[in-house]
């Protein structure tokens, strides 16, 4: 942290200049700005008061700066709109008349007075005379600041590797920043390398994604952390300490060529997760073909120590059972957070039989059915007889848009169950029927409703049913399914199927509280992180340096996450690039001769930026000015009164209370 | 369909399985077959398999111990399934008895060494009840290929061009040796496939306890003496399983020592770890020597710290 130099002599008398600012008709028609701006001159300190139309104009800016040349001005007030708008601008056009940004006031005279008093002008000017006043008696007690530079580290951290994250890595490793991709599971691809086919297109999932992950594996400013867990984040934007535990493998990564003759040796098998636990996997394996990095792992839950993949793998000697987890701490200028969702396990809405019926399914279940490398080689069979299903019925919004379990809607479902309906016609074309239980259709993006089109002349039953009174049945004998339902109307709608497959809700990361807490970033009301603003601001998070992709901020389809990770890439490379991060110098001060060490400042304080540490035989607070966020509440519990911000001193705060209640300046 | 994980205890079988969509792994333990020994709780590499001694009631015997088999911790890999004694575990894949350890050759088979010479069975000789499990069956069949009901039956004349067949279950035998000492000379031959040694010091047995007596699946592998009504073991047809030891009351009373088992030569840590249980890290390292491991060796001493050898 580098604090500058004051470079100019504050001069001794403080000559306070107020620019009234009329905003067009905003503020003009209300306020009586010409009785404002004589009423602001006769103000304690005001040497020059005048009004114009808009001071954020570049000629209002330069009237200000002649004005502060030409009356010697040491401080300026702008009694206009928000400072939250405004106020970098004018700051700005200070310091191009040589005065200290931080010298600079606002009063907000539009948003407290025009907009939400229009019908009492006399009391609205009244008002806004009161609130110059304070900004005036304010201003006059401001100090300079100089700006808080902190050094920039240029490389970046992806949490999570899926699509989103994968994009990520891959815009900002192009752009030469070295990337770490921490991956929880053992390959990157996320659910994408999962999936069968993609819509609207039904291009091969694996197919388009695969070389993507390849490209990450051996990109040579990626590192890939798979396999790996997050356990401490520190520091701010430019700066942050991740800590990162490797979980041992058992296989030694350098020596693994990913010949696969351990996985042909070994004798044990166990549920493949990727096969949604309908396949199985051997116990020294990978999740599947196309892992990157293609480094086997060892399942000691079930391995029984045979040692005959120790033998299988020879004289390469990748195998070491002794391997334990390694924990390493890694410096990064800036965070993307892409770590997805999970998939809500229906098997509690139990209308919907499954877990309980063999043949009920969900989508994830079916796209691995579907799929040629999936545990049935790509046919679709039922559970309980082997057999190919003659009729299936879809069931949509199965704990999505339901305000008893997940008030949001999915996102994708709908376009997921198309394309399964879709394969299904029309391979099996006449020999299966399909039916598509649906609330409401979403198909809302490029190519989607047309795909939905297509759906519908494939022959496609569409069946629109409310999310009340849904039922699913199963004869004992034959394991054949019935699926009753309600029309908007309340008629009843019963199908008889063969399989009945659960659009289920996607749902937050089991693992997203446990990761925001460590980063300090805010989980909105349905557990995906919060964005720092929807709209414009939709992969930012409120910490700067720590940006969001893909679903884990909401649920995004595959395009959607795909801009999100390039999205976020961009963001991180606009602080990455920069030589140092400037903050702005409103941070906690702590005065050490009244501190007390008694960390009630570090229990209140939301951003982890205030600790209590050892300084020579003293605990002191001390203050990370990268973490302050400014927000004073230190400042306010301190029983010691140690604590400070800036320009928010209980001095000014106290001369803008006696200001506005009219009792003139302290003596 | 979600992954299924069942456990079924019914009265004559405790079975343990994995539904997966398109795959149905199943182990069963066939309680009628159990004696409750030690085997399968040593043998098991996931340590899923606990023994539990049974309540006994006054004036009764003792019960054998019961197995319990942990659903959460079974991998399916069948090594119960391979060294069980009496052959009361069996893993299924898709309802096939499949040992996925045997076809892989990660563990080895036992060797049961059982020799039967039928021609030297003297003719019409009575051979019920020559095994105490019931797992020999000897057909006679008339010359012109008849099978003979009751051999008592038959006539002299009737008897000469028998012939004969001796069906051994060896899957279910423990290799106690009781047929050979039964039968004519030469024609059963057994070798027990588990070596070692028991030993009961009778004056650390509680009084009138014959609680190991008692589950014994062997006759006369222990017997009571006539004056002090006290166990003593015979070491003939101990077959070492530990049924015995399971639910003897007191410590030490009861020493049960396995030395060795005659297995397929294979190199295997699994089997390895499996012998180190059942028997001791000592006769574990002997074999190893005798096979030659010397890395597997250096392992169980390094992992043991202490040379064996």
């Amino acid at each position: 942290m580098v604090r500058k130099e004051r470079k100019k002599r504050e001069p001794r008398k403080v000559r306070i200049g107020v620019f009234v600012c009329q905003c067009g008709s905003n503020i003009s028609s209300v306020i009586d700005v010409e009785d404002l701006t004589t009423y602001a001159k006769t103000l304690p300190n005001v040497v020059h008061a005048e009004n114009m139309n808009y001071p954020c104009s570049r000629q209002g800016q330069e009237e200000i700066k002649d004005a502060i040349k030409k009356k010697n001005l040491t401080r300026v007030v702008v009694a206009g709109c928000s400072p939250r708008l405004y106020e970098p601008t004018f700051q700005r056009c200070v310091s191009q008349a040589d005065l200290n940004p931080w010298l600079f006031e606002m009063a907000n005279i539009r948003e407290f007075s025009s907009w939400c008093h229009p019908s009492t002008p006399k009391e609205a000017t009244e008002k806004a005379k009161e609130t110059v006043r304070m900004a005036v008696a304010k201003a006059k007690l401001l100090e300079p600041l100089q700006p808080i530079e902190l050094p920039m580290t240029k490389k970046v951290m992806i949490i999570g590797g899926g699509i989103a994250g994968i994009n990520a890595a891959l815009d900002l490793a192009d752009m030469g920043y070295k990337v770490y991709v921490v991956e929880k599971t053992e390959s990157i691809g996320g659910y994408m390398a999962l999936l069968d086919k993609t819509f609207p297109t039904l291009d091969c999932s694996i197919c388009i994604e695969g070389p993507k992950m390849v490209d990450v594996g051996r990109h040579p400013n990626i590192e890939i952390l798979s396999f790996a867990d997050i356990l401490k984040v520190e520091g701010y934007v430019g700066n942050f300490k991740v800590k990162i535990r490797k979980n041992p493998r058992y296989v030694i990564a350098k020596n693994c060529t990913g010949c696969g003759e351990c996985r042909d040796a070994c004798p044990i098998e166990y549920p493949n997760p990727s096969d949604m636990n309908m396949g199985v996997r051997k116990a020294i394996s990978v999740p599947f073909d196309q892992a990157v990095p293609l480094i086997y792992t060892i399942n000691r839950d079930y391995c029984i120590e045979c040692y005959k993949c120790v033998d299988a793998c020879g004289a390469r000697e990748a195998i070491n059972f002794d391997q334990k987890p390694e924990e390493i701490e890694v410096n990064v200028g800036a965070i993307v957070v892409s770590v997805g969702y999970d998939m809500y396990n229906p098997e509690d809405m139990e209308n919907y039989g499954y877990g309980k019926y063999s043949n009920v399914f969900t989508a994830l279940e079916l796209e691995r059915l579907l799929l040629a490398a999936g545990p049935t080689g790509g046919k679709v069979i039922r559970a309980s007889d082997g057999q190919k299903p003659h009729s299936v019925a879809f069931i949509q919004c199965v704990g999505s848009r339901d305000v008893n379990k997940y008030e949001y809607c999915s996102g994708f479902c709908c376009m997921y169950t198309l394309k399964h309906a879709v394969m299904l016609k029309e391979k099996y074309k006449d020999a299966i029927q399909i039916y598509v239980l649906y609330t409401d259709m979403r198909s809302g993006f490029k190519g989607y409703e047309e795909f939905f089109n297509r759906a519908q002349k494939a022959g496609i039953n569409f069946v629109r049913v409310k999310l009340e009174n849904r039922r699913v049945t199963e004869d004992p004998e034959t394991k054949n399914l019935t699926v009753y339902g309600e029309t908007e109307d309340g008629k009843p709608v019963e199908v008889e199927a063969d399989m009945v497959v659960l659009a289920n809700a996607a749902i937050p990361r089991n693992t997203a509280l446990g990761l925001a807490e460590m980063l300090g970033i805010p989980v909105g009301k349905d557990g995906f992180f919060k964005e720092c603003q929807p709209k414009i601001r939709p992969t930012d998070t409120e910490i700067p340096g720590i940006f969001l992709a893909g679903a884990c901020g909401g649920l995004k389809d595959i395009p959607y996450s795909v801009s999100q990770g390039s999205a976020a890439a961009a963001q991180a490379a606009s602080v990455l690039g920069r030589e140092s991060w400037a903050v702005e110098p409103i941070v906690a001060r702590v005065n050490e001769d009244l501190c007390s060490g008694c960390r009630v400042c570090e229990s209140v304080c939301g951003y982890h930026a205030i600790n209590v540490e050892k300084m020579g035989d003293k605990e002191l607070a001390k203050v990370a000015e990268g973490l302050c966020r400014g927000c004073g509440i230190c400042s306010s519990a301190c029983p010691m009164d140690a604590i400070s911000m800036p320009n928010y001193t209980d001095t000014q705060v106290v001369a803008q209370v006696r200001a506005v209640l009219g009792r003139g300046e302290k003596s | 369909m979600p992954l299924k994980k069942l456990k079924t205890d019914k009265a004559d079988a405790l079975t343990l399985e994995w539904v997966l969509h398109v795959k149905n792994y199943r182990l069963t333990l066939d309680k009628n077959h159990c004696v409750g020994c030690q085997i399968c709780t040593l043998a098991c590499p996931k340590e899923a398999i606990k023994l539990e001694k049974q309540p006994k009631t006054d004036g009764e015997k003792a019960k054998k111990a019961k197995v319990d088999m942990d659903l959460a911790k079974c991998n399916f890999c069948g090594i119960c399934d391979v060294l069980c004694p009496y052959g009361a575990m069996k893993v299924t894949v898709n309802g096939k008895h499949a040992l996925s350890v045997v076809e892989k050759e990660s563990f080895p088979q036992l060797i049961r060494d059982i020799q039967a010479d039928a021609s030297k069975l003297p003719r019409g000789v009575e051979c019920r009840e020559i095994c105490p499990l019931d797992l020999i069956k000897v057909t006679w069949q008339t010359a012109d290929g008849k099978p003979v009901e009751d051999i008592d039956l038959l006539t002299d004349e009737e008897r000469k061009g028998l012939k004969v067949k001796i069906d051994i279950e060896k899957d279910r035998c423990p290799c106690c040796r009781i047929c050979e000492f039964k039968c004519p000379d030469g024609v059963l031959q057994v070798r027990k496939f588990i070596n070692g040694k028991i030993l009961i010091h009778p004056e650390k047995c509680p009084k009138g306890c014959t609680d190991c007596l008692d589950v014994c699946p062997i006759p006369g592998a222990l017997y009571l003496s006539d004056d002090a009504k006290k166990v003593y073991p015979n070491e003939v047809f101990c077959v070492y399983c530990g049924a015995c030891k399971a639910v003897c009351p007191v410590d030490d009373a009861l020493e049960l020592k396995r030395t060795s088992i005659t297995h397929a030569s294979l190199r295997s840590g699994a089997w390895n770890k499996a012998l180190e249980r059942l028997t001791s890290p000592v006769e574990v390292t002997k074999e190893l020597k005798a096979k030659g491991s010397q890395r597997a060796r250096d392992s169980v001493e390094k992992r043991l710290g202490w040379k064996a050898m």
